[in-house]
């Protein structure tokens, strides 16, 4: 062969290995295009390694989670994606940092005597992102479609259900929502099927935020891309699994926020790790890295700031299976664990032990309700006295998820389970959905279970999960002392009475003993110094407008 | 092709007198020396696998979680130290070999044994259609993103197995049941790929052996095609079928920790490689308790690395034509 | 392209489109059969059966899943991939494509490296061969394949990125100094693989007349191995991309998950968790097709550029 067919055949093998390359690269990838992987604004984003560092600038970057939906507010269910709809949107009422329902685009309002119609008066001054001013129509409008079957919300119902209208409107059984009236450009009048004194809190959430019909139906696929809101912030750039940038809105009604951009940044490896690089402003640690952070020897043990959230972990009993149909059971199994205990050595103290449902954020919180101590003498001898004394069939505590950290608490209770009763709790993992099925079955014996507050009124907490009625209530338990409290207090106008009746309610659940709890939650996170106003919200809500960044530090 | 060629350039090379001698033993003496290396620790890796409840210092699920004993670094009670849970991290290891050795096993047999050389011995010694069938299925599947089709299969299996872990409960499995069954997944999620390579080096050696001069002679003289095989095909087919399998064990064992490390094989608290793994990887969690991550990986990857090397040498010493995987 | 060459190349193609549908049918009816659709997991601890119904509906999965998957089948075959549950609101092209093209741009450079990096060495072992270091030198990079992704990330990241602080890590795209290591991690596990085919290569060549003529012409020997030896050896490595493209593909899963990359692995795996129903099966489907494509691809033009290799008998 000689050397010059040798050259080519080289040349032409150079040129495939390259082009194999290529056409992965090229013609498979970028023939779905750019156009879908997002909306850029022309400005440039700024970087971190300018001048000063991260510090250096009026732009806030924090770790976001990629949206689980697009940014639409009646699409919204988690809380992640939750957080950017509350900065973009708003609606006619909000919360403000200490959780209490304030004016948003309503300015005042009016109650019905029967409580039953509510008289929203908004105000003038408030418009969309690009400038159009927000009427009473819009709100009917955003209303309506949220109640839409064809979008099939999945909030609409839990939260806007109690409207005269939305059923109706969600079963195609009626083409408007009745309950919904303009009375004119300013004022909205909606009708409840009955007096709901949280029905404020439930106008918070996304679902019933206002969207711009206009734009929606010029573009209603894409509008989502850059959705034209009323809130503190506007999108300037959203892309997939990459970066979220807010920019402020200069006209907002509720007062304009202090950084220029808050930067969501999607990707990236271990955030303690970029936060102690300066390239993120905020990070949160996740539970099992702790001890690394907190150890006083750590560089970011000085950042570290704990954030309480409106959450709650326990144990849920099924009431209606052997062994826990027995009160003596479930009360041993909640005396046989020392939570304090497993905080100081499992958790480094960072959890906060819960003896009640509610958590110290949520109106209503009462101090002295609490539930069953540690007492593994007592719980030694409930066990004995139970009608499965001696004959305890098998037990399966059953939770989400196959692996990770919360196997650690799990393990822990199932050897004291052991050690202390004598009893054999099996323990499975099983896959998010399958657990969820299970929960909605009621085929469980027990389950490792957690509720995070949608809006602060103890109805969400122990109406929404104990309620004999309610469909959140996975328990199989019915007291009907504790569903007539419900049902009182579900009506009750006076505020006081009303927590009072919750109150009351969650003693009479706690000594049912049909959950045990176990941690109220608390997020842990490290702030750089010259974020000022860091807000500690315990559930979604607009709160960027607050912060400061202080260029004086680093 | 350039297998045969190497192994003429082999013949060549013995002759080439710039090759002394001192230097091929001394090749040879280091080949040797570090496949013997490997064969000594699989023989370790494989005892403290299966006399585990002998050999493990401590029960591999007892928790001790007072501050002090949990997190240990090396000491001379603990030799790997211990977890988060206080629990002996050596007993966990050695229970988490025994999962490996069980899934390799399992996987060897059906997929390997079974599958490999059964299929390719009936691709190469009957042919035709059959040969066609079995070698054209093989070639797309070879060339599929395996892992990415486990992940689906194994995924969705495992939300169906927990009403039926529970009937076997009451069965002489008890609480093994319930890994049995994941167990079983993984396996018939991996059986599918793992034939492949086995059944192809077992098809070529039939397809030669099938036209020599003792097999012609058995058939000629009313051998049944059973005894044919057995007899004259399988002895010849053996030596390069182990080789084969030999290679592949890595890959097998790997597929395992890689799913439980991702929490869709072995679930806890029945050790495995990959979820001890997943336990102590993490930046900050090797920050500080470096011990968790080193101690679960080390020997799952010097087994991974005994196999590989014992592969490669017997790739050489018995079969210098095989393409190297 | 010879007529021998035309029918193999046909053959392969029909041979692949039977077992891509067989592969479709199973992982759609693994996928639907499965208790816990998408739905329950939408709908989270906030179920009620009305919304469930009206959902359900509108994804489709109230019918039977023969008929589901007909309309799958009818709607991909008008470039439908269908719609995301996990990412409500988005399409699956919408999810996928981005991400398909962060990693393949990642997949790509990572595969330059191990060619890059395999290849030299193959040579070189393959001249050292007789001295111990051939199977020293194999040795070291086979230790290196053993190591398991998930394993050698988060020992890098810290030396790299706390301790030295040599390193981001941030995702700045794919054009930027941290995605560095990340490409490295995901090509260093292959290279023994290509180094030991390069190898038994650049043994079989140095066996072959011209070479042996060269060398009795008194060429110099560096002339001989780079112009005569290593381009001749290049040929069969063409063959090699396409066996290191599942390798990269498994690698890529952790390393995404670590480096937080937006890219397709980590997608997939949070697709099948989910479950994702449209994602899952696009991806496997997609997946599938394009390995099968590109090895046809890589063998056929392997037989064009070596008209000595007769086609079809070259894995037996």
């Amino acid at each position: 062969m000689s050397n010059r067919t040798l050259t080519l055949m080289m040349g032409f093998v150079a040129v495939l290995i390259l082009a194999v390359g290529v056409v992965f690269v090229v013609v498979l990838a970028s023939s779905g295009g750019d156009d879908s992987s997002g909306a850029t604004d022309d400005k440039p984003t700024p970087t971190r390694k300018t001048a000063g560092g991260i510090c250096g600038g009026n732009v806030l970057i924090i770790p976001g989670d990629e949206p689980n939906t697009v940014l639409d507010p009646i699409q919204v269910g988690d809380v992640s994606t939750a957080e950017y709809v509350a900065e973009i949107f708003g609606g006619l009422v909000t919360l403000d940092l200490q959780l209490n329902v304030k004016p948003d685009i309503a300015e005042k309002w009016d109650i019905s005597p029967d409580g039953k119609t509510y008289t929203f008066h908004l105000r003038q001054d408030v418009v969309f992102h690009n400038g159009r001013r927000v009427t009473a129509d819009d709100f009917k409008y955003s209303l309506e479609r949220a109640a839409d079957p064809a979008n099939a919300s999945l909030q609409v119902l839990p939260y806007l259900g109690g409207i005269v209208g939305v059923k109706e409107r969600f079963a195609n059984k009626a083409t408007e929502v009745k309950g919904v009236r303009v009375i004119d450009e300013k004022t909205l009048q909606i009708e409840l099927e009955e007096p709901e004194d949280f029905f404020l809190a439930e106008l918070t959430y996304p679902v019933a935020y206002v969207v711009d019909k206009e734009q929606i139906k010029t573009s209603p696929r894409n509008w989502t891309q850059k959705p034209n809101g009323t809130g503190p912030f506007r999108v300037a750039e959203f892309k997939a699994a990459e970066r979220i940038r807010l920019v402020r809105n200069d006209r907002y009604h509720l007062g304009v926020a202090k950084v220029d951009e808050v930067i969501f940044e999607l990707g990236g490896g271990s955030v303690s790790t970029r936060f102690e690089n300066d390239e993120i402003h905020v990070a949160g640690v996740p539970l099992l890295q702790l001890d690394a952070v907190k150890a006083g020897n750590s560089p970011l043990s000085q950042f570290y700031k704990p954030q309480p959230e409106m959450s709650l972990s326990y144990i849920a009993f099924n009431v209606k299976q052997a062994p826990f149909d027995d009160p003596k059971v479930r009360q041993a199994f909640a005396m046989a664990v020392d939570y304090k205990n497993i905080n100081e050595n499992l958790f480094f103290n960072a959890l906060r032990v819960a003896d009640g449902v509610l958590p110290p954020e949520m109106p209503g919180y009462k101090e002295s309700i609490a539930g069953y101590k540690y007492d593994p003498v007592k719980a030694k001898q409930l066990i004995a006295e139970s009608k499965y004394a001696g004959k305890m069939p098998a037990i399966t505590l059953k939770y989400s998820g196959a692996a990770g950290g919360g196997g650690d608490l799990l393990e822990a209770l199932q050897a004291d389970w052991q050690d202390v009763l004598g009893v054999t709790v099996d323990l499975q993992g099983i896959d998010p959905s399958a657990y969820l099925r299970e929960r909605k079955k009621k085929t469980f014996q027990v389950l490792a279970d957690g509720w995070i507050a949608d809006y602060p009124d103890p109805e969400n907490f122990i109406g929404k999960l104990f309620s004999g009625s309610s469909d959140l209530n996975v328990l199989n338990y019915a007291n009907p002392d504790v569903d007539r409290l419900l049902d009182q207090a579900r009506s009750e106008r006076d505020r006081t009475k009303r927590l009072a009746m919750y109150n009351d309610a969650e003693q009479k659940i706690l000594d049912d003993a049909v959950v045990i709890p176990q941690f109220w939650g608390v997020a842990h996170y490290l702030v750089k110094d010259c974020v000022k106003n860091w807000p500690s919200a315990p559930i979604p809500i607009p709160k960027y407008r607050y912060v400061e960044i202080d260029t004086t530090k680093k | 092709m350039a297998q045969e060629a190497a192994l003429e350039a082999d013949a060549a090379a013995v002759m080439r007198p710039s090759q002394s001698l001192t230097r091929r033993v001394m090749r040879q003496v280091v080949r040797k020396k570090l496949a013997m290396l490997a064969v000594a620790y699989l023989v370790v890796f494989y005892t403290a696998g299966i006399f585990a409840p002998l050999v493990a210092p401590h029960d591999p699920n007892q928790q001790d979680r007072a501050i002090e004993a949990r997190l240990q670094g090396p000491s001379a009670d603990h030799w790997f130290g211990t977890d988060r849970l206080g629990r002996d991290l050596l007993s966990r290891v050695i229970y988490a070999a025994r999962t490996t050795i069980l899934f390799t096993v399992a996987v060897s047999i059906t997929g390997g044994l079974f599958l490999g050389l059964g299929l390719g011995l009936l691709a190469g010694y009957r042919g035709g259609w059959i040969d066609t069938l079995i070698m054209r299925v093989g070639e797309v599947l070879s060339g599929l993103p395996t892992l990415f089709i486990m992940l689906a299969l194994t995924a969705a299996f495992r939300t169906r197995i927990d009403s039926l872990s529970q009937d076997l409960r009451d069965t002489w499995l008890g609480d093994d049941a319930k890994t049995l069954l994941q167990f079983t997944i993984i396996v018939g999620a991996s059986v599918p790929f793992a034939w492949i390579g086995s059944s192809r080096v077992v098809r070529s050696q039939a397809l030669y052996l099938r036209e020599a001069d003792f097999v012609v002679a058995a058939e000629l003289m009313g051998a049944s095609t059973w005894r044919v095989i057995t007899r004259h095909i399988l002895p010849g087919v053996m030596p390069l079928f182990i080789v084969g399998l030999t290679a592949g064990m890595a890959g097998i064992a790997g597929a395992e920790v890689a799913l439980s490390f991702l929490g869709l094989g072995i679930s806890p608290p029945t050790a495995s490689f990959g979820t001890l793994i997943g336990d102590g990887a993490g930046v900050r969690t090797f920050q500080a308790s470096p011990h968790l991550l080193l101690a679960a990986s080390v020997p799952v990857i010097l087994f991974f690395f005994a196999w590989n090397l014992l592969g490669d040498a017997l790739v050489d010493i018995l079969d210098p034509r095989m393409t190297p995987r | 392209m010879g007529p021998g060459l035309l029918a193999y190349t046909i053959r392969r193609v029909l041979w692949a489109i039977p077992v891509l549908f067989a592969i479709s049918i199973i992982v759609f009816w693994v996928l639907r059969l499965a208790p816990g659709d998408p739905v329950d997991s939408l709908m989270g601890t906030r179920y009620n059966d009305e919304t469930a119904a009206a959902v359900r509906k509108k994804y489709g999965y109230d019918e039977p899943v023969y008929i589901q998957y007909v309309k799958y089948m009818q709607n991909l075959s008008h470039g439908d991939l269908g719609v995301s549950t996990r990412h409500q609101g988005f399409t699956v092209s919408e999810v996928i494509w981005p991400k398909i093209k962060v990693s393949s741009q990642l997949g790509a450079m990572a595969l330059v490296i191990t060619f890059a990096l395999g290849i030299p060495i193959g040579v070189y072992a393959a001249l050292a061969r007789g001295t111990f270091l051939d199977p020293l030198t194999i040795s070291f990079w086979l230790a290196l394949d053993a190591v398991p992704a998930f394993v050698v990330i988060p020992i890098a990241q810290y030396y790299l990125a706390v301790k030295m602080g040599w390193v981001g890590l941030g995702w700045e795209g794919v054009w930027s100094p941290n995605a560095i290591l990340p490409v490295v991690i995901m090509s260093l596990p292959g290279v023994a693989g290509v180094a030991r085919f390069m190898r038994a290569s650049v043994i079989s060549v140095m066996a072959e007349d011209y070479v042996r003529t060269a060398r009795a012409k008194g060429l110099r020997e560096r002339t001989i191995v780079i112009t005569h030896i290593t381009r001749n050896a290049l040929l069969p490595m063409i063959t090699v991309i396409g066996l290191s493209l599942p390798g990269i593909t498994a690698g890529a899963l952790f390393t995404e998950q670590y480096f937080g990359i937006p890219g397709i692995a980590r997608e997939s795996l949070a697709a099948v968790t989910a479950p994702d129903f449209d994602v899952v099966l696009a991806l496997v489907l997609f997946g599938s097709t394009l390995f099968v494509i590109a090895n046809i691809v890589i063998d056929v033009s392997y037989a064009i550029i070596d008209p000595r290799v007769r086609v079809g008998t070259r894995r037996g």
